[in-house]
């Protein structure tokens, strides 16, 4: 069944969708936005390894992801346009930095130095390291402090969120030289002499994201099979029982936390080359609660649902932020609130198996009209 | 000319000692406008020392309108025509290229009707010249200051009496701000008045000063505290001059003085906005401890409750037809209770349609009433756009001096109050109603109430309209200290909120109490450290959290015994 | 007075209670060792309290290796509170718990598992999103590092202890079934499997017997007295014949207190228990 779902995955991803662009029928710019609609499937998989999987709300994967992606992006701005801004230590200043730098007083622009922080992320191979353990780090300290003390549910939820929003006005500030709420822009070249705004360079970016989700969705699958994958379905269902029998707990949590921080890094990573800036609102509160939806969206557990519940939701997105013409009625990008808050209470009210237990929900209400398990209450 | 302001100063201050300035209020009669006219006539005269005693007199009266006068005047905007004082700024040209004055009143500035009831706007050669010389055009100058400083209204007093001690030092005024330090019937004049006039003489501007006078001003300034003087005072011991001993020295305890003051001032302000801060965070985490802490839901859509609450005031204002200028005060007073009704029906509606579904599941009641929350926000802007104004009611504005320098914004007292208020009300409904009794028990054990014959579905929805009532309370609040916007609550609120119920401990009404004015006054305390600010505040809270609850998982005040598990 | 290692398992004289008492009033670190060295578990001068309410006071108390202890006592005795003092749940107010002959007042309840108290809940606890046979995996002994689960799937040995296990408890015809669509016999028979597969040396067993049919629970009582052999069991239990079934050792709590000991026999007719039972 995984298999299946991976190879169409591969199939659709790897083979149709360049097929189509090559025979002209999409455009570049429609494989770069499914590009990016991919890398949020990629966040939502490690999602669902913690909330769908060992049961914690995790209300900070868009920070995980947006330092993944901060990562990517002070790469890119240190070889973005436009040249010829050097600092006094001959580094060549990132032209987004230059552009909001918190000069202090007295301090003019030719004391202006690009900050220590920035370096390591001159090199390609250090900044995709760097993209995948930051993250990891973070969540490292955040899962140990927050599952340690037991902190838990809706908790953990309130207190992720909580730290999401302290990172968002970090990253907000000028002082902090992440440039502000401007966000990291101007890329032009990846990987050497690579140009951005190449179409070969978009598809290759966009092939590159389907065999990441590939391997991240194969690798959390057979986690999810180990023993490992019983031992987080275990914490989810009781976790004060597991302890009773020799299990800590939180450190499994923590595995599956770091885990998930980690692929929401590589999910920023990839995600940046392909939108072109990266800024604080990337990480806002309501970013976090996009991603629990897609994984409810798609199915709660199961990792294809994860995956579809991403692209589905996007993809709504895609068209009902846009005017359309009903005859009758208008539809304007306005509404769209309207529909994803409808998504959110539809599918917690109403599907609670999301997509991938639809058809199952489905057959029980053709079957068994008269049971109604499906608007059973508990 | 050094001759003529001492005259000036002789007049005014004779004035001023015949006449108590006490009596410089609302009470004192004006000289009415035909006495002013008259006076304003005799500018026109030929004789010099009759148009210095009517710039004096003129001066005198206080009356406000007479500062565009005088400075019309000082520009020689001011022309005699049909035996009137008339005004005309700018002239004009008709199509035969004559110049014509467009005439206006010099009291009241409106225009001067001709004969034929338009605007008058004869010839410029038609126009009597009243051009002052320099010495009256000085005394004009002045003139405007002394207008403020002896006008009845007492706002215009304090500012005139302030603006005399800034650079540049308007030293004619030392004299009469003497007197008014004495005599004025406001603590904060006389106050002021006596700050502005040693401020002056610490200028070393003051013609015939020695140097004895200037060390007892600085001596002076350090006795009553003066704030204003520490930026003065420290740049001055900068410049002296090393032989200038007894004044360094003077400086020197002066600013020891003030500096202590100022410390003092700080902490008493930050400790107020501090509570003031932790009320407002009461208030908003009181529906949540609530509905989070009792009924077990998250409701993500708390902060939208609010934002309800502030945009019913807001309807209320518009109802009530309250503008700036017209105040209907009224209006906020029934706003109160519209806020928190109208929240609470949104809240009773959210309750029936979807809240009801998700009791023992709060992880999916937080995604469902996000969503709530997302469409709430959407109607608000799609009905009010983006940024409306909220205008405080007149007795909300301004504030209490406490102690010296320390000012208290009635509005933030009044929140302070409200929140009391909020929290008896809470806990009287909780503790001592029927209702009260019946929410505790459903929470306890929801069959067993059931089976007790308490009707639990009425039970639920009461509690959590009330919760969502509270919430719309404090978005009416909110309306006097903050702005409103459709995402205020998103932005502001929501995670606050759930930080004060989750350190208060879950359920309790004193844990959120304690713990909104700890977390309040620990914010700005924090935020006063210079070298930290807002946001660094913001994030070393956060930390302090997490180390908190490191210690205390279950809060301030955490149930105890096997019922804790249950939560 | 019979030294330690001459207790054998089974109904053979015991202190009375008010004996054991008299003995710790001293609080003598040495005496407490020496006892300590004695019960596989041992407690003395236990209480837990809770806002002012004690839910457990107990002076005294031990429970010698291989024995099975029953504890009973009307609602509210204290019983499971004792049980949650023992393997760490909560942590007891004042007092001290001795297990194996160390301390283990205030240790984690992972540590104090690991150390080898089992314990089965009052409510079976089962997950039950796993199978049966899965629910059992997660408690093969020496199974509970991250890396031995992420590394090493179940061994074929392993896998047919569990089968066998299974089958003792007429498990084995639902080893796939989803431990939600169990019945609640079939939960409490998984639960205290999951505790004999753990290999404890200490089970603290809480009612086993709860809401089982009386085959079920003549099996259940045979399985507890099998385990006798080589473990140490406290059961706690409300149902009389299943405790007679048992015939062990019997203590009875009484507001948080020791009321008093002995066989069933010997209980039923003392009138201070009589009064507990039914007085309230």
């Amino acid at each position: 069944m995984a298999l299946v779902a991976l190879l169409v995955l591969l199939f659709i991803g790897v083979i149709c969708v360049p097929g189509l662009y090559f025979a002209g029928a999409i455009s570049i710019e429609t494989v770069n936005m499914l590009g990016r609609y991919l890398t949020f499937a990629i966040v939502a998989v490690g999602l669902d390894l913690v909330w769908g999987y060992a049961g914690i709300l995790s209300l900070c994967q868009a920070f995980f992801f947006c330092l993944g992606g901060y990562a990517m992006g002070m790469y890119l701005a240190h070889h973005g346009g436009p040249e010829g801004i050097v600092d006094a230590n001959g580094w060549k200043m990132p032209a987004c930095l230059y552009v909001v730098y918190p000069g202090g007083a007295g301090q003019t622009e030719a004391e202006w130095t690009v900050p220590w922080f920035w370096k390591p992320f001159w090199s390609l191979p250090v900044t995709m390291l760097l993209a995948l353990l930051i993250p990891g780090l973070v969540a490292l300290v955040i899962g140990f402090f927050g599952f340690r003390s037991r902190v838990r549910g809706v908790y953990f939820a309130i207190l992720t969120q909580a730290i999401t929003v302290a990172a968002f006005n970090f990253f907000s500030m000028n002082n902090m030289k992440f440039c502000g709420t401007n966000g990291l822009t101007r890329f032009d070249r990846i990987a050497g002499s690579f140009q951005l705004s190449e179409p070969y360079v978009k598809l290759a970016l966009y092939v590159i994201t389907v065999l990441a989700l590939a391997a991240v969705y194969w690798g959390c699958h057979g986690l999810i099979k180990s023993r490992l994958g019983r031992v987080l379905v275990a914490i989810r269902d009781d976790e004060n029982t597991l302890r009773f029998s020799g299990y800590r707990p939180y450190v499994y949590k923590l595995f599956a936390f770091v885990l998930a921080g980690m692929i929401a890094g590589l999910a920023g990573m990839l995600y940046v080359p392909q939108m072109g800036i990266i800024t604080p609102f990337d990480m806002e509160a309501g970013k976090s609660i996009m991603i629990v939806i897609w994984v409810a969206v798609g199915g709660r557990g199961t990792l294809a649902g994860a995956v579809l519940g991403a692209l589905v939701v996007n993809l709504l997105y895609n068209y009902f932020t846009s005017q359309h013409d009903f005859g009758i009625f208008t539809w304007k990008a306005d509404y769209w609130p309207f529909v994803l808050g409808g998504l959110f209470i539809g599918v917690v009210l109403w599907i609670k198996g999301g997509l991938m237990g639809l058809p199952g929900q489905l057959m029980r209400l053709i079957k068994g009209s008269g049971t109604g398990t499906a608007s059973k209450e508990n | 000319m050094r001759y003529s302001l001492a005259f000036f100063m002789a007049v005014v201050t004779g004035w001023t000692l015949s006449q108590p300035v006490a009596a410089a209020d609302s009470s004192v009669d004006k000289p009415s406008d035909a006495a002013l006219l008259e006076q304003m006539a005799k500018l026109a005269g030929d004789d010099a020392a009759l148009r210095k005693q009517a710039l004096f007199d003129l001066a005198k009266s206080g009356d406000s309108r007479l500062e565009a006068f005088l400075e019309n005047y000082r520009t020689g905007s001011v022309y005699l025509w049909n035996d009137q004082i008339v005004v005309c700024t700018e002239t004009e040209e008709d199509e035969d290229f004559n110049e014509l004055a467009p005439l206006t009143h010099p009291l009241t500035g409106e225009p001067v009707l001709g004969d034929d009831g338009k605007q008058a706007k004869p010839d410029v050669s038609d126009l009597g010249d009243i051009s002052p010389n320099r010495d009256e055009r000085k005394l004009a100058a002045q003139g405007k200051f002394f207008l403020r400083l002896l006008s009845p209204d007492a706002e215009v007093r304090l500012s005139g009496a302030k603006k005399c001690g800034d650079p540049p030092y308007n030293i004619d005024a030392v004299e009469l701000l003497g007197e008014i330090a004495q005599k004025d019937s406001d603590n904060k004049i006389r106050y002021t008045a006596r700050e502005s006039q040693l401020l002056i003489q610490l200028s070393g501007q003051l013609p015939e000063q020695n140097a004895e006078e200037r060390i007892e001003a600085v001596r002076q300034l350090g006795e009553i505290k003066s704030l204003r003087a520490l930026p003065r005072l420290e740049s001055l011991l900068d410049e002296l001059e090393s032989a200038d001993v007894a004044l360094a020295q003077a400086c020197g305890q002066s600013l020891a003085t003030i500096r202590a003051h100022q410390k003092t001032v700080d902490r008493f302000s930050n400790v107020f906005r501090g509570l003031s801060l932790g009320s407002v965070l009461i208030l908003m985490a009181l529906g949540l401890a609530i509905t989070f802490g009792l009924m077990g839901v998250i409701n993500m859509a708390h902060g939208e409750l609010m934002m309800i609450g502030a945009y019913t005031t807001y309807e209320m204002q518009l109802l009530f037809n309250h503008v700036p200028e017209a105040p209907q005060n009224s209006y906020y007073l029934w706003a109160l209770p519209a806020a928190f009704l109208v929240a609470a029906m949104v809240g009773m509606l959210m309750e029936a349609l979807v809240v009801r579904h998700l009791y023992r599941r709060p992880l999916e009641s937080l995604l469902a009433t996000w969503g709530i929350g997302l469409v709430l926000i959407q109607i608000a802007r799609i009905r009010y756009g983006d940024n409306i104004g909220v205008n405080a009611p007149d007795w909300a504005r301004g504030s209490l001096e406490a102690m010296q320098d320390v000012n208290l914004p009635y509005a933030r007292i009044f929140i302070m109050g409200l929140c009391l208020l909020a929290v008896l009300m809470v806990w009287w409904q909780m503790n001592h109603t029927r209702m009260g009794l019946h929410i505790r028990a459903t929470m306890q054990s929801r069959d067993m109430a059931r089976s007790l014959g308490v009707n639990t579905r009425r039970v639920d929805r009461f509690t959590f309209a009330f919760g969502a009532g509270l919430a719309g309370v404090a978005g009416y609040a909110w309306t006097l200290i903050g702005g409103v916007t459709p995402d205020m609550g998103q932005t502001n609120f929501i995670v606050d909120s759930f930080l004060v119920v989750v350190v208060g401990g879950v359920g309790e009404l004193l844990g959120v109490v304690f713990s909104g004015l700890g977390i309040g006054v620990l914010t700005k305390l924090v935020e006063a450290v210079p070298w930290i600010g807002t946001i660094w505040a913001k994030i070393l809270l956060l930390i302090v959290v997490v180390i908190f609850i490191q210690f205390k998982p279950a809060g301030l005040f955490a149930p105890k015994g096997r019922l804790a598990d249950d939560r | 007075m019979p030294a330690p290692n001459s207790i054998k398992p089974g109904n053979q004289v015991q202190f009375t209670q008010a004996e054991r008492t008299r003995e710790y009033l001293g609080d003598d670190p040495d005496q407490s060792r020496l006892w300590a060295e004695r019960y596989l578990l041992f407690v003395k001068n236990l209480t837990a309290v809770f806002d002012g309410f004690k839910a457990v006071d107990i002076e005294a108390l031990g429970v010698e290796h291989n024995e099975l202890r029953v504890i009973i006592g009307p609602n509210g005795a204290g019983k499971t509170t004792f049980c949650d003092l023992v393997s760490g749940k909560t942590p007891p107010t004042t007092g001290q718990v001795f297990f194996d002959r160390d301390e283990i007042t205030g240790v984690q309840e992972v540590d104090i598992a690991r150390r080898g108290i089992g314990r089965k809940f009052q409510t079976p606890t089962v997950f039950d999103s796993l199978t049966t046979f899965e629910n059992l995996e997660l408690s093969l002994p020496g199974r509970q590092g991250l890396w031995s689960n992420l590394r090493r799937a179940t061994t074929p040995e392993e896998a047919g202890q569990i089968e066998a296990l299974l089958e003792r408890v007429r498990l084995i015809d639902e080893r796939d079934t989803e431990a939600s669509q169990l019945s609640h016999g079939q939960r409490q028979w998984l639960a205290i499997s999951a505790l004999i597969l753990t290999n404890p040396k200490l089970l603290l067993v809480d009612e086993p017997a709860a809401g089982l049919t009386d085959a079920e629970t003549a099996l259940t009582a045979e399985l507890l007295l099998e385990l006798r052999a080589d473990h140490t069991l406290i059961v706690i239990e409300h149902d009389m014949d299943f405790v007679r079934q048992l015939n062990s050792f019997v203590t009875v709590l009484n507001e948080g207190k020791i009321l008093a000991e002995g066989t069933l026999a010997e209980l039923q007719d003392n009138p201070e228990v009589i009064k507990a039972y039914l007085g309230r």
